[in-house]
C-alpha cells in the first residue's frame, strides 16, 4: 500500500459568526466539521451534498484558501497546515483548483495570456519562450488553439472559459486538481465535452482530483470513491460502484432517490424527505441529520454515530449499524434492508408509471 | 379545445446590432389540467416563449407575430397578443400564475410573506383586507408550509429557498388560476428540496386541475411530472410528443443528443488497466457529446439550425431549407426528415427490452 498523495484527517474550518458594535465573536458556523479521507495517486474521490454540506469548504481548506481551524491536511506526506510561506507556494504549484463559475474565476480584464502566464511567472518555471511553449500545450489539451492567448474571457462562451480556467490550471503541472463543481454551470451538451476532457487529462497526466459536486450521475461516472456530505460532516463513504449499488445512509439513500431520471426504471419511489437542513451554526445534537430522518429513534437524538466500515464502505448512522451486524458483516443485505426500512417509514411518494 | 394554444409565435429583439429572433414560429398547446414540459438549454427560447404569454417581454424584444389563445370553461376566447393592458393584467396573476426560478426576486424583501399573498388576492378579488389574508393562510396552509400563521408575519429573508419557493407558488395560486407558468422553478433549489417542491406542484395539479406549462433544462425533471414535452433549439420547436412516447423513443438528433450526452447509472469512465476486475463491463471510455455550442441567434444557419452539430446531417440537404415539423407518429412531431431512419432506442438495454 502506497502512502496516499492527499490525506485528510479531522478537517475542521469555522467561519466566525460577530455580532454588535465591537463585532464579538459570538458562535461559529461549522461549516466543516471533522471530515477524513484519503486519495491515492491518480484517483478520483467525488465529494457530494446539497448546499451549506461544506463540501466547496472542504475544497478551498485542502488548499489553504480558507484557513482550516483544526485537523490536518497532508499532501505527498508534507502537512500543509503547517507549511510557512514558501512552502506553501511550493506546494499550492502542484496543487490547483477549478471553480464553478467560469464567468467569475477569469479577469475580465486579462488576456487569457496573462491569466495562463500569471501561475508560471509566480512559480518562475522557464524562460518567456519555454512559457509560451507551455501555455501553447495547455491550451491545445483542453481543445483551444494559441490563437485564445491574444483575446479575452468575454469573448468565449461559457464552455470555452471552463477550458481556460482548466488550461490555467494545469499550465504548471499540477498533481492535484480541486474541481469545486467544475461543470454546473454549463448548458447540458456542454457539460458532457468539459466532463471528457476531465477524464482524458486524468489519463494523459495521472492527475489525482477532488470532484466536488451536487450531480449525483456525473459523480459516480467519474469517480473511484465517493463521499456523502451532509452538515459539515461525511455520512457515508465507499467505492462508488459501492456506495451506488448499496447506499446504507438514510440521507444517502434520500438523496439517490429524489434525483429526477429519464429512465423509467429508476423512476419508483421518490423519498421525500420533510424540512430544510438546518443551519451549520446550530447543528442539532447527536446524528445532525435525525430531524430529517424517517428512522430516527432515541439515540440518534443523543449519541453521535460513530463510523461503521464494512469491507471500505464507511457510514455514520446508528440504524445501518445495526442492520448490517444483524446481517452479519452482509453490506448488500444490509442495504436492501435500509431500503426497505426507508421505503416503509419515509413520506415515499410512489412515481407516476 | 385546448386551454392556451400557441399558433407561430415571433418574438424578436430588435438591438444594436440587429434583429434577433429569439423565439421563431413556435406553436404549442396545452389542455387543462395537464403539464407541458418546454426544454432546451440556455438561449433557445424558451423562457422568451413564456414572458410572451403574458406580454412580460422587455423592450427592445416585440412580439411580431403569431396568436396567444386562451380559453374559458365556457368557450370564450382571449388573444393575450391584441389583448388590451388594463385587460391582460386582470389574465396576469388572475387566470395565469406565475413562478420564477429564483424566489428571492420574484418576492418583495420589504413586506411581509402575508402582505404579498394578500395583494396578490386583493388585486383580483372583491374581499376585504381580512379575507384576502384568510385566504393567504389557507395558501401557506395548501402549500404545506410548516407553521403557516407565524409565516404570514414573516419576511421572505427569514425564510430558507424551499420555503421560499413555496410562498411564490402559494402566491401564483392565490386566485385559482386555470394555468401556472413555472420557469425553471426547482434550478435553484437542491435535490432533496426539489423533490418536495415538484412533489407539491403534482399534487396541487391533482387537486385543483390547474395546468402547467413547466420550462426547464432538466430532462430528468420532465420525465417525472410532463403530460407532454416540446424541445426547443436555437428559436424554434424540434420535438413535441407525450412525454412517455419521448423519453421511450426520442427522434430527433438534438433530443437523442441531449439524452446521450448525460451519463446513465452505472457507467463509469473507461480508465486505466488496474480497474478493470473491479469494473470490467461496465466501462464506457466516453460520455457522448453534441459537438461545438448553441448559435447566438444572430448568427443562426440556414437550413435546419441543428445541422452544423448535427452527427446524422446531410449535406447540402439539411443547409437547405428550414425542415417542416411533421407527424412520425400519433402526437409525435419532429423537425427532421431523416427521423424515421434515425429513429433508434435510446439505450438498447435488457432491463428495458426486458419490460417491452
Amino acid at each position: 500500500m502506497t502512502s496516499p498523495l492527499i490525506d485528510v484527517a479531522g478537517l475542521q474550518t469555522y467561519f466566525p459568526v460577530r455580532k454588535g458594535l465591537l463585532r464579538r465573536v459570538v458562535g461559529a458556523v461549522r461549516a466543516v466539521d471533522g471530515v477524513s479521507f484519503s486519495i491515492q495517486k491518480g484517483r478520483t474521490l467525488g465529494l457530494v451534498g446539497e448546499s451549506g454540506c461544506g463540501k466547496t469548504t472542504v475544497g478551498r481548506s485542502l488548499l489553504r484558501l480558507v484557513e482550516p481551524t483544526g485537523g490536518s491536511v497532508r499532501f505527498d506526506g508534507r502537512d500543509v497546515l503547517a507549511a510557512g510561506g514558501a512552502e506553501m507556494r511550493g506546494l499550492r504549484r502542484r496543487m490547483q483548483i477549478v471553480f464553478q463559475d467560469p464567468y467569475g474565476s477569469l479577469n475580465p480584464r486579462m488576456k487569457v495570456r496573462a491569466i495562463l502566464e500569471e501561475g508560471l511567472v509566480i512559480h518562475r518555471l522557464g524562460s518567456a519562450a519555454e512559457r509560451l511553449e507551455r501555455m501553447t500545450r495547455a491550451l491545445a489539451r483542453t481543445g483551444l488553439t494559441a490563437a485564445a492567448l491574444d483575446r479575452y474571457p468575454h469573448e468565449f462562451s461559457g464552455g470555452q472559459r471552463q477550458r481556460i480556467a482548466i488550461a490555467r490550471a494545469i499550465v504548471i503541472e499540477p498533481d492535484f486538481l480541486v474541481l469545486d463543481e467544475p461543470i454546473s454551470a454549463l448548458d447540458v451538451s456542454i457539460q458532457a465535452q468539459v466532463v471528457n476532457l476531465l477524464v482524458e487529462l486524468r489519463e494523459q497526466l495521472g492527475l489525482t482530483y477532488l470532484f466536488i459536486s451536487h450531480d449525483l450521475s456525473v459523480v459516480e461516472y467519474v469517480s473511484d470513491d465517493v463521499a456523502v456530505m451532509y452538515l459539515g460532516r461525511i455520512v457515508e463513504q465507499a467505492p462508488a460502484t459501492r456506495l451506488y449499488a448499496e447506499p446504507l445512509h438514510p440521507y444517502t439513500l434520500a438523496l439517490f432517490s429524489a434525483v429526477p431520471s429519464v429512465e423509467p426504471d429508476r423512476r419508483r419511489r421518490r423519498i421525500v424527505l420533510t424540512g430544510d437542513v438546518p443551519s451549520p451554526a446550530r447543528p442539532p445534537a447527536g446524528c445532525r441529520f435525525h430531524p430529517r430522518c424517517p428512522l430516527a429513534e432515541q439515540v440518534c437524538r443523543q449519541a453521535e454515530p460513530p463510523a461503521t466500515v464494512v469491507d471500505g464502505h464507511a457510514v455514520h448512522c446508528h440504524v445501518a449499524a445495526r442492520e448490517v451486524e444483524q446481517a452479519g458483516g452482509d453490506a448488500v443485505a444490509a442495504a436492501a434492508r435500509m431500503a426497505v426500512l426507508m421505503a416503509a417509514n419515509g413520506s415515499a411518494v410512489a412515481m407516476p408509471t | 379545445m385546448p386551454l392556451l394554444e400557441i399558433n407561430n409565435l415571433v418574438t424578436t429583439f430588435h438591438t444594436p446590432a440587429g434583429r434577433v429572433p429569439a423565439v421563431d414560429g413556435v406553436s404549442l398547446s396545452i389542455e387543462r389540467g395537464k403539464t407541458l414540459g418546454l426544454v432546451g438549454e440556455s438561449g433557445c427560447g424558451k423562457s422568451v416563449t413564456a414572458m410572451s404569454i403574458l406580454r412580460l417581454v422587455a423592450a427592445p424584444g416585440v412580439i411580431e407575430a403569431g396568436e396567444i389563445l386562451l380559453r374559458d370553461a365556457s368557450g370564450g376566447v382571449l388573444n393575450l397578443v391584441t389583448l388590451p393592458e388594463p385587460r391582460l393584467r386582470e389574465v396576469r396573476g388572475g387566470r395565469i400564475g406565475m413562478i420564477f426560478q429564483e424566489p428571492m426576486t420574484s418576492l418583495n424583501p420589504v413586506f411581509t410573506i402575508g402582505d404579498q399573498i394578500a395583494e396578490a388576492v386583493l388585486l383580483h378579488r372583491d374581499v376585504s383586507r381580512a379575507e384576502a389574508r384568510g385566504r393567504a393562510l389557507e395558501m401557506l396552509e395548501l402549500v404545506r408550509m410548516a407553521d403557516p400563521k407565524r409565516r404570514l408575519d414573516e419576511y421572505p429573508h427569514q425564510l430558507s429557498g424551499g420555503m421560499r419557493q413555496r410562498v411564490v407558488i402559494a402566491m401564483a395560486l392565490a386566485c385559482e388560476p386555470d394555468l401556472i407558468i413555472a420557469d425553471e422553478p426547482t434550478t435553484a433549489l437542491d435535490v432533496t428540496i426539489q423533490a418536495q417542491i415538484l412533489d407539491l406542484l403534482a399534487d396541487l395539479r391533482e387537486r385543483l386541475g390547474t395546468a402547467i406549462l413547466l420550462i426547464t433544462h432538466d430532462l430528468g425533471v420532465v420525465a417525472e411530472t410532463c403530460d407532454d414535452v416540446a424541445v426547443m433549439y436555437a428559436g424554434r420547436i424540434v420535438e413535441q410528443a407525450p412525454a412517455a412516447a419521448l423519453f421511450a423513443k426520442p427522434r430527433h438528433p438534438y433530443t437523442i443528443g441531449l439524452l446521450a450526452a448525460r451519463p446513465d447509472r452505472g457507467s463509469r469512465a473507461g480508465q486505466k488497466a488496474g480497474r478493470a476486475g473491479e469494473n470490467a463491463g461496465h466501462a464506457t471510455a466516453r460520455l457522448r457529446t453534441i459537438p461545438g455550442m448553441v448559435p447566438a441567434p444572430q448568427h443562426f444557419p440556414a437550413g435546419c439550425r441543428f445541422h452544423p452539430r448535427c452527427a446524422f446531417a446531410r449535406l447540402p440537404e439539411c443547409a437547405g431549407a428550414m425542415p417542416e415539423l411533421r407527424e412520425v407518429a400519433t402526437g409525435h412531431f419532429v423537425r427532421c426528415p431523416y427521423a424515421d431512419a434515425l429513429g433508434e432506442p435510446r439505450r438498447s438495454d435488457s432491463a428495458l427490452e426486458g419490460i417491452a
